[in-house]
């Protein structure tokens, strides 16, 4: 039995998967190590609202890696001081309005996993970062910290953890509890999959309120492991979501304004 | 025809490495778990080879994973042969346009759902799962990747339960699994 659920009249039709590049040569996708705001965050509202049924928009604008003081900043390549691969990262990745409710911009990241060589060089730019920092545990945060975590891990010979929602993970777990808009949520992690002393990299495709992340460093610290980083692909710098994480370094590849 | 490749020296160390948990998530199921494998770096690589081995200069453009633990050992697989990654989820978790396909539980129905425009016709694709039961889940999976005209290559599942006949239920797809648990 078959749900159509908002499919699309013919399955041949090609939906632009892809954001329309047209952002690509305006002034605020130029890359700079720094925040800066989104002034045209108002333009860009009008042109989803025209370009909701097509079901993409233009992608993020500030480009941006963020160094931690802890881990030393890789070098880049670009002379504006940006990684080259970000560009085509930030690209990749759509924007949906209105997702899970009204209001939301919903940062996408499948469309970052349709194209073999962005993901690749997300990946890249992490393991480029993280190895040698002797980082024995690469924790994954449900559901989409388990698409990027493990080749992290597996490139770095850590072991990857994940950090799942309750009743997933079988046999003895530890649980954090922690805040969301409404009400709360809980994370769970396996009792004796991490020691004491291990050092640790946490991983999800987004960081937002900073919320889930701050509970899988928690669940992590609880057990006597070094959280040496926290690692996102987007992060949401209005929910300041960074300054909740208090001393705990967080590096990302895009943010999303 | 099992092709689970008992003969590679490395699939008894991925086979040690699987814990079984008894009587979760209820009375009578002995759950196999992959989460101890995830934690040797060598298991967790050897398990990634072996299927990169298989499939690599196979011409697979697609790998659609099954959330959630499909989606750990979809990506890396995905990567190293140079195919996109497509996650097949749960209802409502998919923002955007999809097409979803119901699928019977033991007791209820259950729903995938994959993106609209993630795959096109005539691509190669192979569909990833940790384990194999009764093939209800790779059976959706397989369906919502035909219906936008990919061609499934072959269902890979690091664990099947023979028992529960799952092999027989995937219309014909050939199934390859490292390793079974009876």
């Amino acid at each position: 039995m078959e749900i159509m659920h908002k499919a699309s009249s013919s399955l041949s039709c090609k939906i632009s998967f892809f954001p329309s590049p047209d952002n690509i040569d305006s002034p605020r996708t130029l890359a700079t190590p720094f925040r800066h705001s989104s002034a045209s965050s108002n333009s860009q509202q009008l042109q989803l609202q025209l370009n909701r049924s097509k079901n993409h928009r233009p992608a993020l604008s500030p480009l941006r890696c963020t160094a931690s003081d802890s881990v030393k900043p890789q070098e880049m390549a670009s002379k504006d001081g940006q990684d080259p691969r970000i560009q085509k990262i930030s690209s990749a990745i759509r924007v949906i309005p209105d997702f899970p409710k009204p209001g939301i911009m919903f940062q996408d990241i499948t469309t970052l996993l349709l194209d073999t060589k962005a993901f690749r060089d997300t990946i890249d730019l992490f393991v480029e970062r993280y190895k040698d920092k002797d980082i024995s545990v690469v924790a994954g945060i449900e559901a989409r910290g388990f698409i990027f975590g493990p080749p992290i891990a597996l490139a770095i010979g850590a072991k990857f953890v994940p950090m799942r929602k309750p009743n997933k993970l079988p046999g003895e777990v530890i649980s954090e509890e922690y805040s969301l808009e409404y009400g709360t949520d809980k994370m769970e992690m396996h009792v004796g999959a991490v020691e004491a002393g291990e050092r640790a990299l946490i991983i999800d495709d987004l960081i937002a309120t900073g919320g889930t992340l701050c509970a899988a460093i928690r669940l992590l610290e609880r057990v006597g492991v070094h959280v040496v980083e926290c690692a996102c692909v987007i992060e949401l710098p209005e929910l300041k979501g960074r300054e909740r994480l208090g001393d705990k370094p967080l590096f990302v590849l895009v943010n999303g304004a | 025809m099992s092709a689970y490749g008992d003969e590679d020296p490395r699939i008894q160390g991925i086979k040690t490495k699987i814990r079984v948990v008894p009587n979760f998530p209820k009375p009578g199921i002995m759950f196999q778990d992959i989460t101890t494998l995830l934690l040797d770096p060598k298991a967790f690589k050897d398990t990634i080879d072996l299927f990169v081995e298989r499939y690599k200069g196979k011409n697979i453009s697609v790998v659609a994973g099954i959330e959630a633990r499909g989606f750990i050992f979809g990506p890396p697989i995905a990567l190293a042969i140079g195919a996109k990654f497509v996650p097949l989820r749960k209802p409502r978790k998919l923002p955007g346009e999809v097409i979803s396909e119901e699928y019977i539980l033991e007791y209820g129905r259950d729903c995938l759902e994959m993106h609209v425009g993630a795959v096109e016709p005539g691509e190669r694709a192979l569909v990833v799962d940790d384990l194999i039961a009764t093939g209800g889940t790779l059976c959706a999976a397989m369906n919502l990747l035909e219906r936008v005209g990919a061609e499934i290559v072959e269902c890979a599942c690091l664990i099947e339960l023979p028992e529960l006949q799952g092999r027989g239920r995937l219309n014909g797809k050939p199934l390859y699994v490292l390793v079974e648990y009876q």
